[in-house]
């Protein structure tokens, strides 16, 4: 009874904390959530062969809270929720060994951002978006239909190339000059998923160069050492195009070595991946169209695995910005000629309130 | 099924496609930012808009940032911002392809404003930064009664917060204690119930429907430093001559050139009529100095 009692009087606490949160600005709280609706246009391709071929999928949910404490200094923590969390053999069950398919969330940040300790410059303590692909996502801009070159296909292939959207660690980023930016971060290179699991830490970098106004050529390289004889690196060059007005033209192509990938014969073999991407807006905030294009080396010593993977799609807000109609096609052919093309219709919902 | 699906898609793209090429949409001069302006542009815009049938402009508030952030992003096509650009706004619209031009279209004496009931005349600069940093919490500590200072402000996507910090907090953090108010409006109703409060506000948001300061009201003159004079927001000479030292201009940007449709409301806006129900909202007019600039990023 007592503790019923003591629970109640926690909740109300909470919603008025959560009141008063909510009524000062230096405080936020932003969700976001998108979901598909899926059809397989194809019925014999790799993918689309399953016999589930029309459904819905929650794909991602966000919660995120922001304190901006002062002008130099702001908190952030986001709960992160996918249809995968469960996998990670969460049993809340009481006992029972049976797992469900239920979103779960996990935690995907929580930083402290200092800005201007150094000048124009910004740093982050703790759990916090890694510098690989950040300029690749917010360019491409359609994170609700597709992960990003780097980011996507480590699921599709079962090839993992060491690129977590966030680790744990601390990174700096800021300007040079005009024509200059930088960013530069220190991480366990375990990812948000795992704890870190051995001592060495991955250092990344990545050198932002404007030239003119509205074209970016992005250099990034990380290192980290997997054991006492072998290490890991990645090599990236990104190409962004924002000149003509409503229109984003992105290019991004990557190498990754890892020295404990081998063939048979004990030869190392690389990942490579390579990814071109549009998207043009006609009316902001109402009506824009994107497109990609992506080619997928998984193993280069490999003959017949690359595979290439074309999106295009629409996003239309009939009503209000914060929700989003995005009806996309992806074509995925492969260089396995045993493997047939895939053809997969998404209606994407985007919401974000 | 997969004809529904293609059905589906088909007339959505089409839909979506005929939607931004609809007359009306064509022609809206979507404007965004500045809370301090937007009353006075809602009203230009009005004004405008009677005059040119056929004109749509759609005025929105949100703070200079918002605004900036939006012409960066390309989203909107005026912004209104009560504070010069930060220089990571102006390499961000370098990223981005944006090289905005600037026009000024009002000047503001930015208001320092506390209860009626405050004996206190004026400060100064120096004495303005303190209370808002913080360092002064007792009204005694600068001439006033013996009473906490209640802190009124504006949040920080607002240009006039960073107006403030910029001019008179030397660039330092406001005090924790600061009440963040969504708008002007809210730090007038704040002060009005606080004996012990001080607020800063455009000078346009201190009078009633009859063009008179708002009762219950003081404002407050300031000075530049302890050997000069105060002045009043409400003298357009000090504010003109730049004696009243939190005078500032309130800003139009547009990405590039601005097309023909929105330098005539620009020009509108700077030219006689404009500058008329400028001065009638309760901001001051600008000089010849601002036209030529406004002249020039036109042309």
């Amino acid at each position: 009874m007592a503790r019923k009692t003591s629970i109640r009087i926690l909740f109300v606490l909470g919603l008025m904390l959560l009141s008063a949160a909510i009524v000062s600005a230096q405080q936020t709280f932003n969700t976001t959530i998108y979901f598909d609706y899926t059809n397989y246009l194809s019925n014999n391709g790799s993918v689309t062969s399953a016999p589930k071929n029309s459904f819905f999928t929650f794909r991602r949910a966000y919660f995120t809270y922001e304190n901006k404490i002062n002008d130099n200094l702001k908190f952030r923590f986001r709960y992160d929720a996918d249809s995968t969390a469960n996998l990670t053999s969460v049993d809340l069950t009481k006992g029972s060994t049976k797992k469900d398919d239920k979103l779960r969330p996990f935690i995907k940040h929580l930083y402290l951002e200092f800005s201007n300790l150094l000048p124009n410059s910004t740093i982050k303590v703790g759990l916090a978006e890694t510098i690989q692909f950040k300029f690749a996502e917010d360019r491409w801009g359609y994170r609700s239909v597709a992960k990003t070159l780097m980011d996507g296909y480590k699921d599709v292939t079962a090839v993992d190339v060491d690129a977590p959207s966030a680790d744990l660690g601390a990174s700096l980023a800021g300007s040079l000059a005009k024509y200059v930016r930088y960013g530069f971060m220190v991480s366990n290179g375990a990812g948000y998923s795992h704890a870190e699991n051995d001592k060495y830490k991955k250092i990344a970098g990545n050198i932002q160069l404007i030239p003119v106004a509205g074209l970016s050529i992005v250099v990034y390289m990380d290192y980290e050492k997997q054991d006492k004889d072998d290490s890991a690196q990645t090599y990236k060059l990104d190409g962004y195009l924002e000149m003509v007005r409503n229109l984003v033209i992105g290019a991004e192509c990557f190498v990754y070595q890892n020295e404990k990938y081998l063939t048979a014969d004990k030869v190392r073999y690389d990942v490579s991946g390579f990814s071109l991407f549009g998207r043009y807006l006609f009316n902001p905030d109402v009506f824009s169209l994107f497109g990609r294009f992506d080619r997928y080396e998984p193993n280069n010593k490999a003959s017949n695995d690359e595979m290439t993977l074309v999106i295009a799609g629409l996003d239309w807000s009939p009503f209000h910005k914060s929700m989003k109609l995005q009806p996309n096609i992806w074509f995925a052919s492969y260089a396995n000629s045993e493997k047939k093309n895939d053809v997969v219709f998404n209606f994407t919902f985007f919401l974000s309130f | 099924m997969k004809k529904l699906i293609a059905a589906i898609t088909l007339g959505l793209a089409v839909m979506a496609m005929v939607l931004p090429a609809s007359p009306a949409q064509k022609k809206m001069i979507q404007v965004k930012g500045s809370d301090t302006m937007v009353n006075l542009v809602q009203i230009l815009a009005e004004e405008y808009m009677a005059q040119k049938p056929g004109t749509a402009l759609a005025v929105l508030g949100g703070g200079s940032g918002t605004g900036i952030t939006a012409i960066i992003n390309q989203t909107c096509d005026i912004a209104n911002h009560s504070r010069e650009w930060r220089q990571k706004e102006i390499d961000q619209a370098w990223e981005k392809g944006v090289s905005p031009r600037f026009f000024i279209i009002a000047v503001d004496g930015l208001s320092i404003i506390v209860h009626e009931s405050n004996p206190l005349e004026k400060l100064t600069m120096a004495e303005l930064g303190a209370i808002y940093r913080g360092e002064v919490k007792n009204w005694k500590a600068v001439g006033g009664p013996d009473e906490k200072v209640s802190l009124y402000g504006r949040q920080s996507n607002s240009g006039t917060y960073v107006f403030m910090q910029e001019h008179v907090l030397n660039n330092k953090n406001y005090s924790t204690d600061m009440k963040e108010m969504n708008g002007n409006a809210q730090i007038i109703e704040g002060i009005l119930q606080d004996e012990g409060g001080i607020g800063y506000v455009g000078v346009g948001y201190l009078f009633d429907k009859d063009g008179k300061v708002r009762k219950g009201l003081k404002i407050l003159n300031v000075a530049k430093d302890s050997k000069s004079e105060a002045y009043s927001p409400l003298d357009k000479a000090a504010v003109d001559s730049g004696n009243y030292p939190v005078a500032r201009p309130l800003y139009q940007a547009t990405s590039g050139k601005p097309s023909a449709a929105i330098s005539a409301f620009i020009r509108f806006e700077t030219g006689p009529e404009g500058q008329k129900i400028v001065e009638r909202e309760g901001f001051f007019t600008i000089g010849a100095k601002h036209n030529e600039l406004n002249d020039n990023n036109l042309r």
